[in-house]
């Protein structure tokens, strides 16, 4: 009975994004700006010995914006206006509306990870191809477009679990793009501790670089931020009236 | 004395908006305490004798690697005057929007507009004024008498200017833009983005000179410094277009706030 | 049935509620009256398990709001409009919802039809007017075919023929034994349409009972309003 019950949860969740236009404009925005940045990168790269692989990673910086977007949109546009009223009263419980809040977002995160990178390497590979540039892809370059996936699903998670925190929209934004765009940068310039900063670590599993952090513990520390984060702010929402 | 009132009540207005006072943190404490974990590595590096180490161990060039931080408080200040007027109220507190009541009150679009205009850069200029003497402050006190300053004073005041000028523009670009679009979104994804180092318009530099006249591109030599990429329009000349990229938006987006419906 | 028991709200040292009680009975429309902030929303919160009580229980059928499996099926509300996000469209907004509680899609036709919003169903809720953006919520409350409604001003912003449909609605819904709570400070309203009153003012129940018990010794339902919650003209009348 409960499985029914979250599984109406998820399917509700899933239904409030589809129904959101910003939401899928976001998905679509980003499928979109990948594509061009790939293309336009591959025309770039073309004479570096470049692979649809290597521009595909080199887009991954810009289209991660998207994904910070489409992981605060599920929580935050409860708060723009009075949603969040309904979304409780039809699902009181709290623990299982989040449950099914986030499982829904990582599920649209995943899909939208996996179509842009599979669109953005299609579109970098017909560039090269077209340009005379064209080297054959190898079981390598899946693995490293599944990191990518991953890298572009853990940002969109912790946007996700920073919204839930945070709660509105602008705020969330600020804190997560000042983080992963300025903040971030500027730290592993001073400091070798900001590998450990979240967006540092998930950067890991696309493109292992640290002399202490591997893809697999990378994906650890990004995860742990994520539950440390989502956690304090479910307790937040557990318990405090709205 | 309206366009004063006017002033002055939008002054009012920003002043008990909570997020203007996020922004206002996060560029003065979010630089500050970069500068503390910057000025300590510096200080570290000295005391080892590993100058080397470090780009520079100058205190004020220690306290400037904070400025884009200051650009993040400048965008939000800019986007939130604006967005905040948007925001749809509960029926419980009287519902509706804000910009009614602002229109009600001041029905001249033209002078609301360049109220917020006037607002945006005389906050975002007091912000300069207190974070960049802050964080130089702080620079100097970690890094003490260890490092020496190779930046003249005269030298020193005139980025702090250009700084300053560069985060009022942003903040004024960040009004227009959000004027357009009524939502803090996209001006706040476009400007963070074009400050960081995945500029869209540094990006555009490989493709084509003519991204140097962007905004962001065209002004970034306002700080001065090291961290500049070769090529692109000089100080001066960088500033002009920067500016008439700020009017010319400004420009657009008082046609269309007097043109549609509030 | 719907049955709030020593209900006390504190936020910090201010006290919204204190030791609110009364029940709501099945195949009765109940008035809830007061004056602004004398503590009707927060009463509707906590019975919707929006906010949690400092002391005190508010149970819908025996059990707590919360508790409810797929509370839609039991309870329909709606507080403060519709609360639909500006930007889905009314078929949308209701869509999730339905889902939500396991509601079957038809439902979803069903309702837009029987609020009068069939016309509107792919507009964007931030183009609906007040009384448009009421009859959405009244949709949302009426979805999955409730015992019990809980309404808070629901005739905010309807025209003549919306009071006159809602007036309508409700009396079926309490004839064929279902219960009906509903929140107002328009006296007329709930003169014309409640069997029984519950009279809040300053966080505290200082009447109950069937219409003409509680109005007894006044000339009208808004001298009883006025006398009972100490507002202008009390005492005037008796």
């Amino acid at each position: 009975m409960n499985l029914v019950r979250i599984g109406n949860v998820i399917a509700a969740e899933l239904d409030k994004l589809r129904t959101l236009p910003a939401a899928t404009l976001t998905a679509l925005g980003t499928i979109l700006t990948g594509i061009l940045l790939a293309a336009a990168l591959a025309a770039a790269d073309q004479h570096v010995e470049a692979t649809a692989t290597t521009v595909t990673l080199r887009s991954v910086p810009f289209v991660q914006v998207g994904f910070v977007l489409l992981g605060i949109l599920p929580m935050a546009h409860e708060y723009t206006g009075r949603q969040i009223r309904v979304t409780l009263s039809a699902i009181p419980r709290r623990s299982i509306l989040l449950a099914g809040k986030i499982t829904a977002t990582a599920l649209t995160l995943v899909l939208t990870a996996a179509v842009t990178g599979a669109a953005s390497t299609a579109a970098a590979a017909l560039t090269l191809r077209s340009l005379g540039a064209f080297r054959e892809m190898t079981a390598d370059d899946l693995w490293h477009l599944a990191g990518t996936t991953c890298y572009l699903t853990l940002i969109g998670l912790i946007s996700h679990a920073a919204a839930v925190l945070v709660r509105h929209l602008i705020p969330a934004l600020v804190s997560v793009l000042g983080l992963i765009l300025i903040l971030s940068p500027l730290l592993a310039g001073l400091t070798e501790h900001a590998r450990w900063l979240p967006d540092r670590a998930a950067a890991q599993v696309y493109d292992p670089h640290d002399t202490m952090l591997t893809a697999g513990t990378g994906l650890l520390v990004a995860l742990a931020w994520i539950v440390l984060i989502a956690a304090t702010g479910a307790t937040r929402f557990i318990r405090r009236d709205p | 004395m309206r366009p004063f009132n006017t002033v002055a009540a939008e002054l009012r207005k920003a002043t008990t908006l909570p997020a203007v006072w996020a922004g206002i943190a996060v560029a003065l404490f979010g630089s500050a305490a970069i500068t503390l974990i910057n000025a300590f590595s510096t200080r570290a590096a000295l005391d080892a004798g590993h100058p080397e180490a470090r780009a520079f161990t100058s205190p004020f060039e220690t306290a400037f690697a904070a400025m884009p931080l200051g650009t993040v408080g400048a965008v939000v200040i800019g986007v939130v005057i604006f967005s905040s007027e948007y925001t749809a109220h509960s029926v419980e507190v009287g519902g509706g929007r804000q910009i009614t009541a602002t229109l009600a009150a001041i029905p001249h679009r033209h002078t609301v507009l360049a109220a917020k205009a006037t607002v945006t850069i005389l906050l975002v200029v007091i912000l300069a004024a207190i974070t960049m003497p802050v964080t130089v402050g702080i620079a100097r006190l970690v890094i003490g008498s260890a490092g020496a300053e190779t930046v003249p004073l005269d030298d020193a005041v005139e980025r702090c200017l250009g700084g300053a000028v560069y985060w009022a523009l942003t903040g004024l670009i960040a009004l227009a833009i959000t004027v357009l679009t009524r939502s803090g979104i996209i001006p706040l994804i476009v400007l963070i983005v074009s400050n960081s180092l995945v500029s869209v318009s540094l990006l555009l530099t490989n493709l084509t000179p003519l991204a140097h006249w962007l905004p962001d591109m065209a002004g970034r030599r306002l700080f001065g410094g090291l961290h500049t990429v070769e090529g692109g329009l000089d100080a001066l000349p960088g500033a002009l277009v920067m500016t008439g990229w700020a009017i010319l938006l400004l420009t657009i987006a008082a046609v269309v706030l007097r043109r549609r419906d509030a | 049935m719907i049955q709030i028991d020593g209900l006390s709200k504190r936020h910090g040292s201010r006290t919204v509620l204190s030791d609110v009680s009364f029940h709501a009975l099945p195949g009765r429309v109940t008035g809830f009256l007061g004056p602004n902030g004398a503590g009707k929303s927060s009463t509707l919160r906590i019975l919707l398990g929006l906010d949690r009580p400092t002391a005190g229980s508010a149970l819908i059928g025996g059990r707590p709001y919360p508790s409810l499996r797929t509370p839609l099926r039991t309870v329909g509300s709606m507080l403060d409009g519709s609360g639909a996000h500006r930007s889905r469209t009314a078929r949308g907004h209701l869509g999730w919802v339905a889902r939500s509680n396991g509601i079957p899609k038809h439902r979803v036709g069903y309702v837009l039809e029987q609020v009068g919003l069939a016309g509107a169903a792919r507009t964007r809720v931030g183009r609906f007017s007040l009384g448009m953006g009421q009859r959405l919520g009244l949709a949302a409350a009426l979805l999955g075919e409730p015992e019990a409604l809980v309404l808070d001003e629901p005739v905010n912003g309807l025209d003549p023929e919306g009071i006159r449909w809602i007036r309508t609605l409700l009396r079926g819904h309490t004839d064929a034994g279902g219960t009906v709570l509903l929140s107002s400070h328009l006296m007329s309203e709930v003169a014309a349409i409640a069997d029984d009153l519950v009279v809040i003012s300053g966080g505290q129940v200082v009447a109950a009972g069937p219409v003409a018990h509680v109005t007894a010794g006044y000339a009208t339902l808004e001298d009883a309003f006025f006398g009972l919650t100490g507002g202008p003209g009390a005492g005037e009348e008796r």
